[in-house]
C-alpha cells in the first residue's frame, strides 16, 4: 500500500529551461520543490496550472533527484500549454507512477532497444541507466526510426552515442529531408543485423502504436521470446493510481500495472495496438 | 451470529434524535411510490419509513460524490468539505454490495483516495430490509438477498410494534452499548415475523427473475471472453445515446476524470464522475482511440462488471439493483444483455 497522503496533489516545480528539439517537440527541464526519485520507465503527471495535466515519462537521468526533463510533442490542449512554458514558470508534478523497466531482470543479458519517434524520450532515460551501469549488461543494441530526418528527436545526442564502444547503434528515417548519413526505411528493416542470441535476449520497444505492432511481429519472427519483449503501452492515464478507469487494458490499469508490459501479459487482448 | 435486539417505534425515533447530534443524517423516504434519501431533521423524524425498496439514487453518491475537490493549490491537505460524519439510514442490500467495489477501488487498490476513505470510515451505516420490490429488482440472481447480511453497522427489520436491530460491526455494537436503555431482548414472534417477511420478499425477487428469464451468477463465467466479438454488442448499442445515465445510477461504477479550475486566488482539482460510454473516454494524445465505436464502449461497461472485477477480486460488479434498466432512454436492459450473453454459446 502506497502511503502518499494526497495522491491527487501536484508538487510545485520550476521550469528552468525549455529546449526546442524539433518542429513540434520541446524538452522542458524542471526543478521540483521536493526531490523526486523515479525509476526509468515510470511516468509523471505534469500539471499546467489552470489548464490540466497529462502523463509523460521523464527522459532524464533517474539518478538525478533535483531535476527532471520531459520531451513533449504538441498534440492537444495540455501539450499546447506546455509548449508555451517559459523559464521561471511554475508547473505541478504528481508521481512517479507505474512500474518502470525491470532493470534487475536485464542484468547480464543481451539487450536490443527499438525506438520510434517520440518514443525516444523514455528510452533516453533507459539508455542513461544502462550507461551508468556499464558492464552489467552483456551487449547493447539501439535501433531508432523516425518519419523524417529533420524531426529526429535527440539526433545529435544519438550520434554521440554511436561512438560508444558499449553500444551498437543504427538509425533510419522514412523520409530524408535534411543531411542524413544513416539508413532509409522503417525501423523493422534495420533489425536483421543485430548480432545477438534472440532466444535469450531482451527487446525493449517504445514508439507509436503502429510501429510497436510491426516491431513486435518482426521481433517474434526473429525468435525473441514473448516474455522477453517489453512494450510501453499508451493509454489515457489520468489519475495515475488505478482508480479513474480510463487506461484499462484487460485486467490491468496501464498507469498502475504498466506502462511497461511484457508482451506475454497482454498479447491475448484483441485491441492492444489501437 | 450477530447480536439481535428489539427497539420500539418510539425508541427508534429517540435513537435517531440522538444520532442527529453527531451525524449529518440521511434517511430513505418514500415519495410518489419511490424511495429517495432525504436529510433527516427534527421535523420529519415523526414520519420516517426507511423500508420499501432501494432508493432512486445509489448509496455511492455520499462517498464517491459526483463532484469533489480533491486538491487545492499545491497543498498536501485533504480539502474534503463534509464537516460532520455521515449517517445513512435505509441503505439496502444491493447498495451495500456496491461498497465491495467502491471500497476496493478507492481504499484497497495500492493507493487510497483520501476523501472517500475519510467519509467512509467516519460514517455510520444503518441498513434496512427490503419490504417490497420493484419489477426491475434482480439481486437474488447475483447471489444477494433483499435483506442485508454484511457491510452494515446496524440493520433494521420491521417487526410487531417496533424493529429488530442486528449489529454488524464494532461501531454498531458501541452505539448499542451507549444507548443500552433503548435496546430490548427480541421475542421469538418478532424474529419469526422478520424471517417470514424476508422469505416473502425474496420470493417476489425470485418471481421477477423467473418472469424475466434472468440467468443467475453461477452461469456468468466466461460470458465476456466468449462473446467478445459477438454481434450482441452492436445490436444492443443501436439504441445507446451515450448519455451515461447507466453510469451515474450504478452503485458500482467508479470512473472519474480530474478537472482543474483556477480563479484568481486558487487552483482547484476536481474529481468528477465520468462515463465510459462517451467517445473521448479512452482517447489518447494524437487522436488514437482504443474504443472508437459505441458498441466497444458498451462492451467495456459489461467487461468491467462481469470480467475485470471477477478476475481481480472474484466478484461480479453488478448488484441487481436494476437502476440502469429504468435510467436508460435507449431501453438497454442489463437483464436481457446478460441473458443473451449466457445463452450465446
Amino acid at each position: 500500500m502506497n502511503k502518499i497522503k494526497n495522491p491527487y496533489r501536484p508538487i510545485k516545480a520550476e521550469v528552468i529551461d525549455v529546449i526546442t528539439e524539433t518542429e513540434n517537440i520541446k524538452t522542458i527541464r524542471m526543478k521540483p520543490s521536493e526531490e523526486i526519485s523515479f525509476k526509468t520507465g515510470q511516468f509523471i503527471e505534469l500539471t499546467v496550472p489552470g489548464v490540466g495535466e497529462a502523463p509523460f515519462t521523464p527522459s532524464s537521468r533517474p539518478s538525478i533527484k533535483d531535476m527532471l526533463e520531459v520531451s513533449v510533442m504538441k498534440v492537444g490542449k495540455v501539450t499546447r500549454a506546455i509548449h508555451e512554458l517559459k523559464k521561471g514558470d511554475i508547473v505541478g508534478i504528481r508521481g512517479p507512477f507505474g512500474n518502470g523497466y525491470p532493470m534487475e531482470d536485464f542484468k547480464g543479458k543481451e539487450i536490443l532497444i527499438v525506438g520510434g519517434g517520440c518514443g525516444f524520450a523514455p528510452l533516453r532515460s533507459l539508455m542513461y541507466e544502462f550507461f551508468e551501469h556499464e558492464g552489467e549488461f552483456k551487449k547493447l543494441f539501439f535501433r531508432g526510426g523516425c518519419k523524417t530526418s529533420k524531426n529526429f528527436l535527440y539526433r545529435s545526442e544519438l550520434e554521440q552515442w554511436a561512438k560508444r564502444k558499449d553500444l551498437n547503434l543504427e538509425l533510419t528515417v522514412d523520409e530524408v529531408n535534411s543531411e542524413w548519413n544513416w539508413k532509409v526505411g522503417v525501423v523493422t528493416t534495420i533489425l536483421d543485423d543485430v548480432d545477438m542470441d534472440y532466444s535469450s535476449g531482451i527487446a525493449v520497444v517504445c514508439g507509436p502504436p503502429i510501429m510497436m505492432k510491426f516491431a513486435t511481429k518482426k521481433l517474434l519472427d526473429m525468435g525473441f521470446k514473448e516474455s522477453n519483449l517489453y512494450l510501453s503501452m499508451e493509454r489515457n492515464m489520468s489519475c495515475g493510481i488505478g482508480k479513474c478507469g480510463h487506461c484499462r487494458l484487460g485486467i490491468y490499469y496501464t498507469c498502475k500495472d504498466g506502462p511497461v508490459f511484457r508482451y506475454d501479459m497482454i498479447k491475448d487482448y484483441p485491441d492492444i495496438w489501437d | 451470529m450477530n447480536e439481535i435486539y428489539f427497539v420500539t417505534t418510539d425508541n427508534f425515533k429517540k435513537l435517531l434524535s440522538e444520532l442527529l447530534a453527531d451525524y449529518e443524517t440521511f434517511i430513505s423516504s418514500q415519495k410518489g411510490g419511490l424511495q429517495y434519501f432525504e436529510t433527516l431533521d427534527k421535523e420529519n423524524i415523526k414520519e420516517i419509513n426507511p423500508f420499501g425498496h432501494r432508493t432512486f439514487e445509489p448509496l455511492k453518491n455520499f462517498f464517491f460524490r459526483a463532484r469533489e475537490i480533491v486538491a487545492e493549490d499545491f497543498e498536501d491537505s485533504i480539502p474534503a468539505d463534509r464537516k460532520r460524519p455521515l449517517c445513512i439510514v435505509g441503505a439496502k442490500s444491493c447498495d451495500l454490495k456496491g461498497f465491495l467495489v467502491e471500497d476496493l477501488v478507492f481504499m484497497n487498490h495500492d493507493y487510497t483516495d483520501p476523501s472517500y476513505k475519510l467519509y467512509r470510515e467516519k460514517s455510520l451505516i444503518i441498513s434496512t430490509d427490503c419490504t417490497d420490490v420493484l419489477d426491475t429488482c434482480f439481486c437474488t440472481a447475483l447471489g444477494l438477498d433483499p435483506f442485508p447480511k454484511e457491510n452494515f453497522d446496524l440493520n433494521i427489520s420491521p417487526a410487531g410494534n417496533g424493529y429488530i436491530f442486528e449489529v454488524g460491526s464494532e461501531k454498531g455494537q458501541k452505539l448499542v452499548s451507549d444507548m443500552k436503555s433503548l435496546f430490548e431482548t427480541p421475542e421469538d414472534k418478532h424474529l419469526k415475523e422478520r424471517d417470514s417477511r424476508r422469505q416473502t420478499v425474496k420470493e417476489s425477487v425470485n418471481k421477477n427473475i423467473k418472469d424475466n428469464d434472468i440467468p443467475t451468477y453461477t452461469s456468468y463465467s466466461g460470458i465476456i471472453e466468449r462473446n467478445y466479438n459477438s454481434d450482441i454488442w452492436k445490436d444492443e448499442a443501436n439504441t445507446c445515446v451515450e448519455c451515461g445515465a447507466c453510469n451515474t445510477v450504478c452503485p458500482t461504477c467508479h470512473c472519474f476524470l480530474l478537472y482543474d479550475q483556477q480563479d484568481e486566488s486558487k487552483l482547484a482539482r476536481l474529481r468528477v464522475w465520468d462515463s465510459c460510454l462517451i467517445k473521448e473516454f479512452a482517447l489518447v494524445a494524437a487522436g488514437v482511440n482504443p474504443r472508437p465505436f459505441l458498441w466497444m464502449r458498451l462492451r467495456n461497461r459489461f467487461e468491467k462488471k462481469f470480467d475485470f472485477f471477477h478476475k481481480i477480486a472474484n466478484f461480479y460488479a453488478c448488484t441487481g439493483c436494476g437502476r440502469c434498466i429504468l435510467a436508460c432512454p435507449g431501453k438497454i436492459d442489463i437483464r436481457r444483455v446478460i441473458r443473451r450473453l449466457v445463452e450465446n454459446e
